[in-house]
């Protein structure tokens, strides 16, 4: 058996006009928590949409759990949150669930034994009120976004894929589904999420890969990428109204080729060949009060940001991630 | 399989549980008896107590015709009012006209008849009044006064006043039998006209109202997004598939519960059938379209039947019919799944239907002709397109014997457009499933059918 939930070799999907993903190849292990990170428009949705057989990528093989992806029955073991969320609004909750449950072949009787444990662990079943029984569109949107999480789960599928999972949650419920996905892991399952918040990627992924314009910019986990990034990143803190004295360095491009400017708080990108010791010496030139410098470890926000650039994320902003 | 029978299960057991299939099945059949019952309520009363014989009668004849047209009008309408004769020199009329005239705005009589000259002659007689748009009133009038002249110009003749009016009365019904291939045929005439017309009106019905089911039912799982996670757990043919059987078994149902609720009906309430003018009263209200009178004259037509008796239907051709109501419902229920793929808005898809409803329409607005003449070549056409054959040779086969070339080769037709139209269908839905934003262009559709796989 494989130790790979999915295995990706050199996917390619192209559109008319443009193509959505390039010679793409992943390798996600099983059992862990994998973050495909992108802008708008780099190809997630439709990586996305290829590793569920929706549709069919122009070249390139892709195997889940072992078996080619278009294998019958493999999409039973695959729960799916698509980013454009939605259930039949004049349905019975509890019969939409038993509805999806039943299109990944669980058995009717088993299908409302789980229903009834999911709608009393995300509370839509109190002693007061049943929401199973009422119809979607009696429901709140969160409520809603509760009861599609649970169609996407309520199979115990081996791999979890989640599309944007955390646009449009309420704090609440974006909680809620970050203790399921580390409960997930524990249980020993594969999830896999795209996102371009890359907060919630650092916190709860093991590996990430980073696409931008249908391409791979980097992947591996996430300790490794943010070490492979180290040393030339600067966290600079300076006291007082001091902004405009250190503005000359900070525009040296000589030295620095990126600031990340948070107004007393400075995350300093060194320029290639740029040397700390020299930024340092600069600013203590300056007279400047200095409260902080340190060398750190990229954040993927400052990684993404320093791979992609600006640019990527302009131009991939049409059609879907 | 499965998938196909849990899509199945879904589409079929939402839309019988609904409240608006509960409501159009019990309402089908009292539409019929609305429809059927009406008409014949309203013409027995009107018989009696409309005031067709409350009129002036303003002779200027000068021979009595006046009176004698009362005295008929009297025998006639036993239960209106009576007529005012007003015997007048023929240079009065206008004056006397004029003061009918307020007598009718006043509500005093209904109307006004003239009786000249030209009346003795048997060439015209003049009537004004509140009800001259009334084709049947007018008519009643001009024939009593018909009788009248007749018996009157007779008489001159030399013909005895008791034989004109024995012969006035002469009754004369025509009794009318259809041969078959196998010589006579038993049953009611009327009743197969009224089997043909009631099975193609019902076939139309279901098509439209369900192939749009389906349309609707495509369209919500697009536009609430629903369909993404539908066919992360099924291929988009199965989907396809179960909702097709699904719909259409709902269609099959709702029929099947109508004619059980009929003949219940019939069989605890045989009066409200009454006799052939009910039968009349349905032919009479022929060729309204729209699902309501569809349901009520398919209905009613199976109803009508039993009164009268059934025509023999052999085994073959229920088959017949019924595999032409099946296929029909698929070629057009696929079609009608593409446009609901192809669209995102309640607003673009009726626009987006009309190719497949012109199709659709195109049969029913041919049944009128068809059943008045089966046997022209319109008919032979009609019944063999495959857009019409699922509805058109229905029909033509209660109507008139069709051969079993003709059938067989109607079906292997309207089989090969289904094959076609699933093909085409399934293509356009799997592509058009997911694709949101505008309305695609014929060219953008034709590229979904080429790509995809």
């Amino acid at each position: 058996m494989s130790d790979l939930a999915i295995d990706i070799r050199n996917v390619v999907k192209r559109y008319d006009e443009h193509v959505a993903v390039s010679d793409l190849s992943l390798a996600v292990p099983r059992g862990t928590v994998y973050g495909l990170l992108g802008p708008n428009g780099a190809g997630k949705t439709t990586t996305i949409r290829m590793l569920l057989n929706i549709i069919v990528p122009d070249s390139g093989t892709i195997t889940l759990l072992g078996t080619p992806h278009r294998t019958r029955g493999l999409t039973d073991r695959i729960g799916y949150l698509p980013e454009e969320r939605g259930l039949y609004k004049k349905m019975q909750v509890r019969r939409v669930l038993r509805f999806l449950a039943e299109l990944k072949g669980v058995p009717g009787r088993e299908a409302e034994r789980r229903i009834d444990e999911w709608l009393e662990r995300l509370e839509l079943k109190t002693a007061d009120r049943d929401w199973g029984l009422a119809k979607v569109d009696e429901l709140s949107r969160g409520m809603q976004q509760k009861v599609q999480f649970i169609g996407t789960l309520l199979h115990d599928p081996d791999l979890v894929i989640l599309d944007e999972p955390f646009s449009g949650l309420d704090p609440i419920n974006a909680q809620a589904l970050k203790d399921s996905i580390v409960e997930l892991k524990a249980r020993g399952k594969t999830i896999i999420f795209s996102t371009h918040l890359m907060d919630n990627a650092e916190r709860l992924c093991d590996s990430v890969c980073i696409i931008a314009r249908g391409q791979k910019v980097l992947d591996g986990g996430v300790a490794e990428v943010r070490k492979a990034h180290s040393g030339r990143m600067v966290a600079l803190a300076v006291d007082g109204d001091s902004r405009e004295r250190i503005a000359p360095v900070l525009g040296d491009r000589t030295l620095i080729t990126r600031v990340d400017d948070n107004n007393r708080y400075y995350e300093l990108e060194l320029a290639p060949g740029g040397d700390a010791q020299q930024v340092l010496r600069r600013v203590i030139d300056t007279g400047v009060p200095i409260s902080r410098f340190e060398l750190v470890l990229p954040s993927l926000h400052q990684i993404f940001l320093e791979r992609v650039g600006a640019r990527g994320v302009e131009e991939g902003m049409s059609g879907h991630g | 399989m499965g998938k196909l029978l849990v899509v199945f299960k879904r589409e079929y057991l939402e839309r019988v549980r609904s409240r608006w299939f509960v409501i159009g099945t019990l309402l089908g059949p009292a539409f019929l008896l609305l429809i059927v019952g009406a008409p014949r309520l309203m013409g027995d009363r009107s018989e009696g107590s409309r005031d067709v014989a409350r009129i002036d009668v303003i002779d200027a004849t000068g021979t009595g015709l006046g009176n004698r047209v009362a005295d008929a009008l009297r025998a006639k309408y036993p239960l209106s009012r009576a007529p005012y004769v007003r015997t007048v020199d023929a240079s009065k009329v206008p004056l006397e006209e004029d003061r009918s005239v307020l007598r009718v705005q006043r509500d005093e009589v209904l109307g006004a008849l003239v009786l000249d000259s030209t009346t003795i002659k048997g060439d015209s007689v003049r009537y004004a009044g509140r009800n001259a748009g009334s084709h049947m009133d007018v008519d009643a009038i001009r024939n009593v006064v018909r009788n009248v002249v007749l018996a009157d110009q007779m008489a001159s003749a030399g013909i005895d006043a008791k034989q004109v009016d024995e012969f006035s009365h002469i009754r004369l019904d025509i009794h009318v039998q259809k041969i078959g291939d196998k010589g006579l045929e038993k049953g009611n005439p009327i009743a197969v006209i009224l089997l043909g017309y009631g099975v193609a009106l019902l076939l139309y019905m279901m098509i439209v109202v369900y192939g749009q089911a389906i349309m609707r039912s495509v369209l919500e799982e697009k536009s609430t997004r629903v369909a993404e996670v539908v066919v992360s757990s099924v291929d988009t043919d199965t989907l396809l598939a179960g909702k097709i059987l699904g719909v259409g078994l709902v269609a099959i149902t709702q029929v099947v519960s109508w004619i059980v609720l009929g003949a219940a009906a019939l069989m605890y309430f045989p009066q409200i059938m009454g006799g052939g003018d009910a039968m009349g009263g349905v032919a009479d209200s022929s060729m309204v379209s729209g699902a309501a009178s569809g349901a009520a004259g398919g209905a009613s037509a199976a109803a009508a039947l039993v009164k009268a008796g059934l025509p023999t239907v052999p085994v073959w051709a229920t088959i017949a019919l019924f595999l032409c109501f099946v296929l029909g419902f698929i070629f057009y229920a696929s079609l009608f799944a593409a446009v609901g793929a192809m669209v995102n808005s309640q607003e673009d898809v009726q626009q987006a239907a009309t190719p497949v409803m012109l199709l659709l329409v195109s049969s029913a607005i041919f049944m009128g002709p068809i059943m008045a003449n089966p046997t022209s070549n319109l008919a032979k056409t009609m019944s063999i397109l495959p857009t019409s054959a699922p509805i058109i040779m229905p029909l033509r086969m209660t109507l008139v014997p069709v051969p079993w070339i003709e059938i067989v080769g109607a079906l292997a037709g309207v089989s090969a457009a289904c094959a076609a139209a699933i093909w085409l269908s399934g293509r356009i839905y799997r592509v058009g499933l997911l694709m949101y934003g505008k309305k695609p262009t014929i060219r953008e559709l034709a590229k979904w059918v080429k790509e995809a796989r």
